[in-house]
């Protein structure tokens, strides 16, 4: 009897299931494209659109709307990250290389050298540091910067054209995951951060630096006219492109605030999780444990 | 706990104005060291000053024990605190590489790695070698606690013998690392680590005192213990040079048979003066 209304329920599952898939299309989720609502689908599309309008003009956009600081929040990261030789990386949404670069100058450089012993050097080619991007326009600009800095035949740089929600690396295969200002661009932040938690061995941290919160009552004022008025103007005259600009201020209003996303690492997995206000909140580092 | 001791200091303070003797008992430092997590004066000020990730702690194993109904609840078995255990037990295995490599980034990679874990983990800790020198002074004090609630010959000596004797044992916990010891000290006197450094020896001078049996409730306290600080300082660093050898002791050639007479001259002194402050007290009360 139990097994005849159980076969029951089933079928009549299997029967409604044509119907569910013609309501998907209705019911499909909506998520947020700066302040317009879009379908899920479409999200990672106009993404897409946006990052191979600006790639060329990138670095030197970051510098403008940033007065440079980014070269200061990005080396932030990387000194909490405290790399070290033999280390496997992956650095996510990190098409023009900026923080790959910077980790592998940092493991390389001369004052660690003169501290090592011959263990290390063994070990230091080792080393390996994913660049994993969904966007190959950026990954080519990231490739040639690559070269003009002479990293371009080093065997650590490892170009990969992935997407953060579906990474295609092992299980427990890294021992740092960072994600510089690209976190806010994925549709499905909660899979970025499982996947991450999935690719990170044990004792492996996660590093997030993104644009956040200002919660100081007259800098907030100050940093919302400076990004809705000042910005999409700047991109419209450095990169001729004002639209990806107010996306990418409306995005950054839009991105959970710094301890709703801490919550987020939290239930993704992590442990120890904490994050660092740089510029009074408008840039925020989250960092987590996985064990 | 560093706020309780300021809080114990001020009243003192305030009392000193009001009378010339106070009456009040000043709650001992070591009341807190029952429950061992508590008990460590860095993971204290982390509790303290990382209350949020508490909530993340709850919410992180509330929501996995929801998702793990069918299967065996592995989540909810582990204690809160599990990755701080695990830093633990890299630091530990950290300090065996210290003598060879010294109080740095390169002996905690190398602990982590033996423990298994990711040496990335060397990034978490708030102020990378210092948390390792702070483990290890916890860690001595631990133990050192352990021996006294072991040993009952210090009852037979007199106060000076068994200030002295604890000392002694204290130090003889750094001997293995003696050589690499310039380096921890110089961590421990960093600004951003001072605060830290200067609480861990205020409880273990504490110790000491509660130990030899001192019971006394006023300024004497505070005398006491700034003076056996001062001597356990001075004794710290004379062994840094010294040289001395032992008997055919079969583990160490250096026995610091020289620090241990320091450190009676520096103890009998003290309690010399102390006599001598006491005598001038009686001295000059009116008759």
């Amino acid at each position: 009897m139990a097994l005849r209304s159980i076969y029951r329920g089933l079928k009549k599952n299997n029967l409604l299931s044509p119907l569910c898939n013609s309501c998907s299309h209705l019911h499909s989720h909506s998520t947020s494209f700066g302040y317009k609502e879009v379908r899920e689908e479409e999200k990672s599309q106009m993404v897409g659109n946006v990052f191979t309008s600006v790639a060329s003009s990138y670095d030197l956009m970051n510098d403008l709307m940033s007065g440079g600081l980014h070269r200061l929040w990005k080396e932030r990261l990387v000194s909490k990250l405290n790399p070290f030789p033999g280390m496997k990386h992956l650095d996510v949404a990190g098409g023009t290389g900026d923080v790959a670069f910077r980790i592998l100058e940092s493991i390389n450089n001369v004052g660690r050298r003169a501290m090592r012993d011959i263990h290390d050097d063994n070990v230091l080619d080792e080393t390996q540091i994913f660049v994993c991007d969904i966007n190959p326009n950026m990954l080519n600009v990231g490739k040639k910067r690559a070269q003009e800095r002479g990293f371009g035949d080093n065997k650590s740089l490892v170009w990969v054209e992935g997407d953060a929600e579906a990474l295609k690396f092992e299980d427990g295969s890294m021992d740092g995951y960072t994600i510089a200002f690209g976190i806010r661009n994925v549709t499905h932040i909660e899979k970025a951060l499982a996947e991450a938690h999935r690719v990170l061995k044990r004792g492996g941290r996660f590093l997030c630096l993104e644009l956040s919160h200002v919660e100081l009552p007259i800098f907030k004022d100050l940093y919302d006219y400076y990004s809705f008025s000042v910005i999409p103007a700047l991109g419209e005259l450095v990169a001729g492109d004002r639209e990806s600009y107010q996306y990418l201020v409306e995005s950054v209003r839009r991105f959970p605030s710094q301890e709703k996303f801490a919550k987020m690492i939290a239930e993704a997995g992590f442990d120890k999780v904490e994050y660092e206000n740089l510029v009074g909140g408008v840039v925020a580092i989250h960092s987590g444990l996985k064990f | 706990m560093y706020r309780s001791a300021a809080r114990r200091l001020l009243p003192a303070v305030c009392r000193r104005t009001g009378h010339f003797r106070s009456k009040a008992f000043p709650v001992r430092f070591s009341a807190p060291i029952i429950h061992p997590a508590a008990f460590s004066a860095a993971a204290a000020s982390e509790n303290a000053r990382n209350h949020k990730l508490n909530n993340f702690e709850a919410s992180n194993s509330s929501s996995s024990s929801s998702s793990n109904e069918g299967r065996k609840p592995r989540v909810t078995d582990r204690p809160k605190a599990h990755w701080q255990e695990e830093q633990a037990r890299v630091l530990q295995a950290s300090l065996r590489h210290v003598i060879s490599l010294g109080w740095s980034d390169a002996a905690m990679i190398a602990g982590a790695r033996e423990v298994g874990v990711s040496p990335s983990i060397v990034g978490s800790f708030p102020r990378k070698e210092a948390a390792l020198v702070e483990f290890f002074m916890d860690d001595c004090l631990q133990r050192l606690i352990d021996i006294i609630d072991l040993k009952e010959d210090l009852t037979n000596l007199i106060p000076s013998n068994r200030v002295a004797k604890l000392v002694r044992i204290r130090l003889e916990m750094q001997a293995p690392y003696i050589s690499k010891w310039p380096q921890a000290l110089s961590i421990q006197a960093q600004p951003s680590n001072i605060a830290t450094s200067f609480k861990q020896r205020a409880m273990l001078v504490d110790e000491i005192w509660h130990a030899a049996g001192d019971e006394s409730t006023d300024i004497d306290w505070y005398v006491k213990r700034t003076v056996l600080g001062g001597i356990y300082s001075t004794t710290e660093i004379y062994m840094l040079t010294d040289t001395s050898p032992g008997f055919a002791h079969l583990l160490s050639v250096v026995d610091f048979r020289d620090t241990w007479a320091f450190l009676d001259e520096r103890v009998r002194e003290a309690f010399d003066l102390k006599k001598t402050v006491q005598e001038e007290n009686l001295d000059s009360v009116p008759y």
